[in-house]
């Protein structure tokens, strides 16, 4: 068990943390998606420490963070995309506004 | 060993004035700047092709995120300190939980031996390049496949219904259902 | 020392830009001329507006400089005159200047003027455009080479440059490297005659002598990374390789100076359409011309 490691994972599970308080308590829909943009980077520092000190031989721990940064494109696109058409639609991206979407 | 935590601190430290500040483009360049020393976190743990790519990217998705930012909060500069937070004590909970149970995983757990020897970087990235062309080259693939659809849907909904205007020297049609110049139309109205 | 060495050369590279660029507008060449008016900055007034934000105002030049001389350090001037010689340099290149955007974001806001903060969203656009044009030029480079070491892309130029090779590639990122470095007729985030200066405007004393000089360090770091390129770097007949990079990069930085002097600027939304309708489309074609090329004559 080595420091480097666990610092590396607190850091991600740190990330993790402030990522879901963000994405549950902000009001905004850009301010959620920055939420998880940074519980998809707390996975990211996972990725890359399991990578670096369990297995450096293995490339494809590195490809993971590659689909993980896709992911974060992905998630942007789609996510702006939703929002202009809400603004359109509402004239605002706040979610408490947002009921309608209640089931 | 002392640049990981620095710079793991350093990100942490900016994803928290991410919500913490008012400024919506502090904000997002928050966001930029914890991802970018989560770039040079990759960088002293000799991922090299990963840290400049993450360092590369992150400053246009952020950019991108400080404009929409801009555009669609009330109070972009900040200087109202409207509170934008809502079941903050559920959420805060929520986040301490997630971070406790994975502080707890990681300590807990027993990683086995711990790899010293990584290959260097021109190794890395000819690795890379070929384990994405290679044996996962499907999964390489279905992710570039996946972000030009997410694209097209992107594009796809967030048009302009009734706007056809494809080059920009043509002025758009007002369109009459749109929200955003229902202002001018009220004043038409009366 | 070799880094000491290394600044020293962008330092003067940045003064002879400063050199040619007043020579492209007035005609007339003074040597001195940037001098005095840097020391003139110096000794001006330095306003800060009301109500800035006072941490993007301060860090945005300084960022600027920064990321021009982080481009520069992967830049090669002779086989061992390089500050790093990174496995990821062509990558990193990009990774650099894409600060550029970052600081003159900041700059736009910072200083809570309208003329600045709609020079600063401006660049955003201007990235959306040119950054394609960056990046896929330096793919197919880069694929020649078949490695991401800036120095092994020169050598891999020995027997052809890759302006002949891959001439396509070489004008999109000429025009894309202009648009990066905001120069005439892509200035549309410093446009001196609609917009007051831009980014610049809110920017006085030592702040904006800074700015300038980053701007200027973006400048020579720019026609430096084409000449590594696309113009077989440091090599050339009879003159010694440091004599060839520096004849070259100059050539390159005047090229770019003229170049925009005589054309109207483009319109943002122009700039955007082209850059998407005609210049993707060329950038990916010469990619895959060059892939060919790569296969079937190795």
């Amino acid at each position: 068990m080595s420091i480097e490691l666990l610092l590396a994972l607190i850091t991600g599970a740190a990330l993790f943390g402030v990522g879901v308080y963000g994405a549950l308590s902000q009001t905004n829909l850009v301010m959620i998606m920055m939420g998880v943009e940074l519980m998809l980077a707390g996975a990211m520092v996972n990725l890359v420490a399991f990578w670096r000190y369990l297995h450096p031989d293995n490339p494809a721990g590195q490809m993971f963070v590659l689909i993980i940064m896709t992911v974060m494109a992905i998630e942007m696109a789609v996510g702006f995309g939703v929002a202009i058409a809400r603004f359109r639609a509402k004239g605002s991206v706040e979610m408490e506004e947002a009921a309608e979407l209640k089931g | 060993m002392f640049f990981i935590g620095f710079f793991g601190l350093a990100a942490v430290w900016f994803g928290i004035v991410v919500f913490r500040t008012f400024s919506m483009v502090r904000s997002a360049l928050a966001l930029l700047f914890s991802q970018t020393a989560l770039g040079a976190m990759f960088l002293s743990m000799q991922a090299e092709f990963l840290g400049v790519l993450q360092i590369m990217m992150m400053a246009t998705e952020m950019s991108i995120m400080a404009i929409f930012m801009v555009m669609f909060m009330m109070d972009p500069g900040g200087l109202g300190e409207m509170d934008m937070t809502h079941q903050k004590r559920l959420s805060l909970g929520a986040g301490i939980v997630s971070f406790v149970a994975a502080v707890a995983v990681a300590v807990f757990v027993d990683w086995g031996p711990v790899a010293t020897v990584v290959p260097d970087a021109a190794q890395q990235t000819i690795d890379l390049g070929l384990e994405l062309l290679g044996r996962s080259m499907l999964i390489f693939e279905t992710a570039g496949i996946t972000i030009l659809t997410a694209m097209i849907a992107a594009t796809a909904v967030a048009i302009q219904p009734g706007a056809n205007s494809t080059t920009s020297h043509r002025r758009r049609p007002v369109s009459t259902n749109n929200p955003l110049d229902s202002g001018m139309r009220r004043n038409d109205e009366r | 020392m070799t880094t000491v060495l290394l600044l020293l050369l962008l330092a003067v590279g940045a003064y002879l830009v400063a050199v040619i660029e007043a020579w492209t507008t007035s005609g007339r060449l003074r040597l001195a001329a940037p001098l005095l008016a840097g020391i003139a900055l110096l000794g001006r007034e330095s306003i800060v507006p009301r109500k800035p934000d006072q941490v993007f105002f301060e860090v945005a030049p300084v960022l600027l400089l920064i990321s021009a001389i982080l481009a520069a350090a992967v830049v090669p001037l002779t086989p061992d005159l390089i500050i790093t010689d990174l496995a990821t340099g062509a990558l990193f290149i990009n990774a650099a200047l894409v600060y550029v955007l970052v600081a003159l974001l900041m700059a736009g806001w910072g200083p809570d003027g309208a003329y600045a903060m709609i020079g600063g969203w401006r660049f955003l656009g201007q990235l959306i455009a040119y950054a394609m044009l960056i990046v896929m030029p330096i793919t197919a480079v880069v694929m020649r080479a078949e490695s991401l070491l800036t120095t092994q892309v020169v050598v891999s130029q020995a027997g052809l440059w890759n302006i002949v090779y891959q001439p396509l590639g070489f004008v999109l990122f000429f025009i894309a490297s202009m648009a990066l470095a905001f120069l005439p007729p892509f200035d549309l985030t410093t446009s001196k005659g609609e917009l007051a200066g831009g980014v610049e405007a809110e920017y006085t004393g030592v702040r904006l002598a800074i700015f300038r000089l980053g701007r200027l360090a973006l400048i020579i770091t720019l026609a430096a990374a084409t000449v590594v390129f696309y113009l077989g770097g440091w090599q050339g007949p009879l003159l010694p390789p440091w004599a060839w990079s520096a004849i070259k990069i100059l050539v390159v930085t005047a090229t770019m100076l003229l170049a925009g002097r005589y054309m109207p600027r483009i319109r943002e939304a122009d700039l955007l359409a082209w850059c998407w309708m005609f210049g993707i489309p060329l950038a990916l074609l010469n990619i895959f011309i060059v892939g060919v090329l790569v296969l079937v004559f190795p």
